[in-house]
């Protein structure tokens, strides 16, 4: 009994394991796709397939890498200048990953600055509309 | 570079980075989630593209994962 339930276990990780790497190889294909048609070049299925292989396996060392970063910093949240630290083999790489993360910070910052604005402008609504109907009865 | 359309998503990412992390108690920020999968994106462009230098360099129409495998090493060195 014990031994099927394991099984059983061995094979729901199994398939989870399929699941998340066809969904890598789904983006990864889409991107291939997209360098294909720029570059007017075709890439043969084994290639896309060979690309989204080593992308899954490189997650396994840039999960491990921001895990120890995370620690080493004494916090058990990754944040953005673990990321930062990934990308510190190849100096256009860390370039393009820092403006990306102020890319990203701006972006989030005037997402946040669009609420506040839109829930100030709701509760400005509410209120001359409650205000209005006691006038009038 | 132009920008690209495709994108790893933030729930994929999450889910591929929880897979190797040791602690169960490690969590990673929205910022942070959304810069690896930019760094993912990178990862894939940059073998595409190495891919069809490669390619464009042996003079030949299509791209095949032997040359894949020659730009391999380096991109590996790069990351």
């Amino acid at each position: 009994m014990m031994e099927e339930e394991e099984w059983s276990e061995e094979q729901q990780r199994f398939s989870y394991l399929q699941r998340l790497k066809a969904a890598v190889h789904y983006t990864v294909g889409c991107l291939c796709e997209e360098v294909a048609s720029d570059k007017d070049m075709q890439f043969s299925k084994q290639t896309i397939a060979a690309i989204s292989e080593v992308t899954f396996g490189q997650c396994e060392n840039f999960a491990k890498d921001l895990e120890m970063f995370a620690r080493h910093a004494k916090r058990s949240t990754i944040n953005t200048e673990d990321v930062k630290l990934l990308a510190r083999r190849s100096h256009s790489l860390l370039k393009y990953i820092t403006e990306k993360n102020e890319d990203i910070a701006q972006l989030n910052l005037e997402k946040k600055a669009k609420k506040k604005k839109k829930l100030e402008d709701e509760n400005r609504n509410s209120v001359e509309s409650a205000e209005a109907g006691v006038e009038e009865s | 570079m132009e920008e690209t359309g495709a994108v790893f998503r933030k729930e994929l990412v999450s889910k591929l980075l929880h897979l190797h992390f040791k602690d169960k108690k490690t969590k990673v920020s929205g910022d942070a989630l959304q810069l690896v999968a930019e760094l993912l994106k990178i990862f894939v462009v940059e073998a595409a593209i190495r891919s069809v230098r490669q390619a464009q360099a042996e003079g030949l129409a299509h791209v095949d994962v032997e040359q894949l495998e020659k730009v391999l090493p380096q991109l590996l060195l790069d990351f």
